[in-house]
């Protein structure tokens, strides 16, 4: 019994006075009729994307000059390319690529952000002097333009992409983490650990994180929608993903030049991207309605 | 306040300071790469691999031995006395480019910002007193779908539409009026949809302030009392957003002046960035982050000067 | 005639948690000339009142009954006419005049427009306002005039705001704890002034406050208030001297110069209002109709109460 106890204390788990991360919050978010729609929609898009290859029967790469810039018809349902593509194929592959790459972004914004703040908020003193005025800088210029300096400099590939937006990203978290970890910190059951003779690392995993970072990465989850639409926006310009890979805003910047005789190649790819966008903007919309009742809700972030 | 004013001076000095610096660093950060993109775009042919010989030549010609912090300091120097060294593919002096494409950037931004103001604000106060009637749904949607619909993307619609279709304006170019109107549509779209929705959160706050009652129990009439003395509150937090949507604006600047072939900062840097023209990405990006700290400053100059309450020490 | 008859007066409000009954079937009538108290402890509709009958009150209310104003009813009116009563004829004192005041409107111009929008010019409506800031005791009006509220004194705004309600001379000014906050010397300064403002022979008040000398001293008759309805409502003298109500009691007894007793108890929750007398849980007269019946306000002569037990 010792034992078990000793076990299930070893994993965080605390039987005591330690209080639990605040769940009523979240579990009022899956209660939200809009944020339930939005997510299984999304749920729906992220499951479509990946079966892609059982849904449709044309390769999203398959040239056939043959058959190029075809209006959409029973066989392409939503037509055809300049080099003959199936215009559906790459929407749904297109959707894989976005949403990878945004997590890729988030993911790795997130792990900057968390721990920078995280160091930040916990350590103080000059550290956070430094820190935070490093967040400063980095929140008071437009990412967008940051991010094309990057590639600019880096050169344009997928992982220059995502490591340019993630730069631009890990600021807001950094903020936000350092401010969660600053007042889990002086909470009484943190100060106690301390008394005890806990060591940094220790109440830092098992104190702090765990209560710090809940907010942190709902944040980060509404903040998809920004980093598709900067991801696609970086595309476009042709910066970032190599034209062969499916993908929305390449899609629209080679469809753009054949505006005349093709509308459709620069109508669906656009509404793609906008109805996700919009899907990602309602669920932050609910988000924040329901953690910070008081706050305007606004969508402005990075393009 | 001038204690305060020097503050933000002297953060806005830190902020181009560390964006000069990071990009800097980060252009340079391939060795030997600088030496070789230059002979690219000088003596090479396509396809042509320089020798090394080559490349210690360029490199001591250019001083690229030396260590980046000293190549730095040469570039700040140089660039605090306007020299921001000389662009690779236009052979011309970066400032010289600059100044050239600056006007047309400006009066893009300045339009569309005319354009997110006069029609955000005014429809926002609307949304606000129909709260949950029909027109402030329809609003909520056409605000929910501006702020989530890519600016490229609008512009590609515009021009299809009124363009291809009916002809009435020209796909792209730079000149009058008949140019403007859809990069400007374009651009504004965004910050309009921002701008729409905090003034009708602020609208909606401050007209259950007690002020407002108050007002109304002056028996001032309704008009007026949204004008003289909801308005002017509900605006106080716009402006902050209006200031950082500004960056917003800079940034879409960049995909819709690329896409229009307006001749503006935006799409300089798009073409520095394809050709890797680092001299030139430098400054496009030191003028845009400057355009927008300065812009930022102002703002706050203006919040201080709407708002009494506010004196910065 | 009363220059205001309040009949049936219900105020519900829409909230997140479900709907509060602020006030519950109030009944009252001021005649020409006449200052009727509102008096009950906090959070018992006194505000919600007084600025219901000017429609001042947020969206999500929910008023209903009546409240005629010389033959009209003022809940149901146009917007139009209504607001050619509001500050005219009926005026509002608030009861936080700093939130009341606009931040960002100079001191002046909030009193002034009152004038323009009479009609007057602005220079005219300056001057006038002027007057009005020298009336309140505001030192150096030209000053005070030019400065922001945030500039001004928590006294200094109280009175700025009193001024304003009264500077088209209404006939009915409805007062909410204007006396707050003020320092003994200025509160008696200020009692000075309604006095005055009473003897004005033609203008009625409706007073809501907390400060029962202030009300013993200038008022004709006495509402109490509590959760929302009348429990009872006489003379004031009498009322003071001779509560009926075992509530109108503990309030009395819970002044200072009566030995600082106070009540036991919260009063019920708004959301859900007890079958029974809703100050039954509180009264040590407690009988056992208390909690079943909920007591009618029974009138003897001049005198009104709510209680099973008279
Ligand atoms: N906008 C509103 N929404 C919901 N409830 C409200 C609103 N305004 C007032 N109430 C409720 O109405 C009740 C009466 O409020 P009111 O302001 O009239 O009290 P009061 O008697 O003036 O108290 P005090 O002496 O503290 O001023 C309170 O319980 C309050 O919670
Ligand atoms: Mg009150």
């Amino acid at each position: 019994m010792v034992k078990i106890m000793k076990s299930a204390n070893y994993f965080g788990w605390h039987p005591g006075p330690f209080p639990q991360i605040n769940w009523a919050p979240y579990h009022k978010i899956l209660t939200n009729r809009t944020v339930t729609v939005c997510l299984m929609i999304l749920g729906v898009m992220v499951m479509l994307s990946f079966l892609a290859p059982l849904i449709t029967p044309y390769d999203p790469n398959a040239i056939d000059l043959k058959s190029s810039l075809q209006s959409p018809s029973v066989d392409h349902p939503l037509g055809t390319d300049h080099l003959g593509r199936d215009v559906l194929s790459r929407l749904l592959y297109g959707a894989k690529t976005s949403f990878l790459i945004s997590l890729s972004v988030v993911v790795f914004a997130l792990s900057l952000g968390i721990i920078l703040g995280g160091a930040a908020g916990y350590f103080g003193g000059l550290a956070d002097e430094i820190l935070s005025r490093v967040i400063d800088i980095f929140l008071s210029f437009p990412g967008i333009i940051f991010a094309l300096a990057l590639i600019g400099a880096l050169g344009s590939s997928v992982l220059n992409l995502i490591i340019a937006l993630g730069l631009v990203h890990w600021a807001s978290y950094a903020r936000l983490m350092r401010g969660q970890v600053l007042s889990v910190k002086n909470n009484d059951y943190v100060s106690s650990a301390r008394v005890i003779g806990a060591s940094d690392r220790r109440i830092l995993i098992k104190h702090i994180l765990p209560n710090a970072l809940a907010p942190v990465i709902v944040l980060a989850t509404l903040d998809m929608g920004h980093v598709i639409l900067s991801a696609a926006a970086l595309s476009f310009l042709g910066l970032g993903i190599p034209p062969s890979v499916p993908e929305w805003g390449s899609m629209l910047n080679a469809g753009k030049e054949f505006m005349r005789t093709a509308p459709y190649l620069t109508i669906f790819p656009g509404l793609a991207l906008t109805i996700t966008v919009v899907l990602f903007s309602l669920l932050g919309d609910g988000f924040r309605e329901i953690l910070d009742p008081e706050s305007e809700v606004m969508g402005l972030g990075a393009a | 306040m001038f204690h305060y004013l020097l503050k933000r001076l002297a953060f806005m000095g830190l902020t181009i300071l560390a964006v000069s610096g990071l990009t800097f660093f980060l252009m340079n950060i391939i060795p030997g790469g600088t030496a070789e993109l230059i002979l690219k775009h000088t003596v090479l042919e396509l396809e042509e691999i320089p020798t090394s010989e080559q490349i210690a030549e360029i490199s001591s010609q250019y001083n690229l031995h030396d260590p980046l912090y000293i190549q730095f300091g040469r570039w700040l120097a140089d660039a605090l006395h306007g020299d921001l060294g000389s662009s690779y593919i236009l052979k011309k002096p970066v400032t010289y480019l600059l100044l050239l494409r600056l006007p047309a950037t400006i009066y893009l931004a300045l339009a569309s910002m005319t354009i997110a103001i006069a029609l955000g604000v005014p429809l926002g106060v609307i949304c606000a007193v129909k709260e949950n009637k029909f027109t402030d749904y329809l609003l909520r949607i056409v605000t929910l779908v501006g702020v989530s619909m890519p600016g490229f993307w609008l512009a590609l619609l515009l021009i299809l539409l009124f363009s291809v279709t009916l002809k009435l304006v020209p796909v792209a170019g730079y000149g009058g009026i008949k140019y403007l109107i859809l990069p400007a549509i374009a651009l504004s779209m965004h910050t309009m949809a921002v701008t729409l929705r905090m003034v009708r959160t602020g609208m909606l706050e401050v007209m259950n302030q007690p002020y407002i009652a108050f007002a109304t129990s002056k028996g001032l009439p309704p008009r007026y009392i949204i004008i003289k003395h909801a308005l002017k509150n509900a605006l106080l937090p716009t402006l902050t957003v209006l200031g950082l949507s500004l960056g917003y604006m800079l940034g879409g600047a960049v995909v819709i002046e690329t896409i229009f072939a307006w001749p503006g900062v935006g799409s300089l840097l798009v073409d520095a960035i394809t050709a890797r023209d680092i001299p030139l990405v430098q400054g496009c990006v030191l003028t845009i982050v400057g355009i927008f700290v300065t812009i930022n400053l102002f703002v706050d100059l203006i919040y201080t000067y709407v708002d009494p309450r506010i004196r910065y020490g | 005639m009363a220059l205001l008859e309040v009949s049936h007066l219900d105020v519900g409000f829409n909230t997140q948690l479900g709907s509060v009954q602020a006030v519950n079937d109030v009944s009252f009538q001021i005649k020409k000339g006449e200052t009727l108290g509102l008096i009950g402890e906090s959070g018992s509709g006194k505000s919600v009142i007084g600025m219901s009958l000017l429609r001042l009150l947020p969206m999500n209310a929910c008023v209903k009954g009546e409240a005629f104003f010389e033959g009209k009813d003022l809940l149901t009116m146009k917007e139009k006419d209504l607001q050619k009563i509001r500050g005219e004829r009926i005026s509002f004192i608030p009861q936080n005049p700093t939130a009341s005041l606009n931040p960002l409107l100079k001191n002046g111009l909030q009193v002034s427009e009152v004038f323009e929008r009479k009609g007057h010019s602005k220079e005219n409506s300056w001057k006038s306002a002027l007057k009005v800031m020298e009336r309140l005791m505001i030192r150096d009006p030209g000053l005070s005039a030019k400065k922001y509220p945030h500039q001004l004194s928590g006294g200094m705004r109280q009175r700025l705001v009193a001024g304003i309600a009264l500077s088209l001379q209404p006939e009915l000014v409805i007062a909410d704890e204007p006396t707050k906050g003020l320092d003994s010397l200025t509160r008696g300064k200020t009692i000075e002034f309604f006095k005055h403002l009473e003897g004005d022979e033609d203008r009625a008040m409706l007073l809501i406050t907390h400060d029962l000398d202030l009300a013993y001293e200038i008022c004709d008759r006495l509402a109490v208030l509590y959760a929302g309805e009348i429990v009872e409502m006489g003379p004031a003298g009498e009322l003071m001297d001779l509560p009926s109500h075992p509530y109108t009691r503990g309030l009395i007894k819970s002044l200072p110069k009566n030995g600082l007793i106070p009540l036991e108890g919260r009063s019920p929750s708004l959301l859900e209002l007890p079958g029974g007398c809703y100050f039954g849980e509180r009264c040590c007269h407690h009988k056992k109709e208390c909690s079943c019946k909920h007591p009618q306000l029974k009138n003897s002569g001049a005198w009104q109460t709510r209680c099973h037990l008279n």
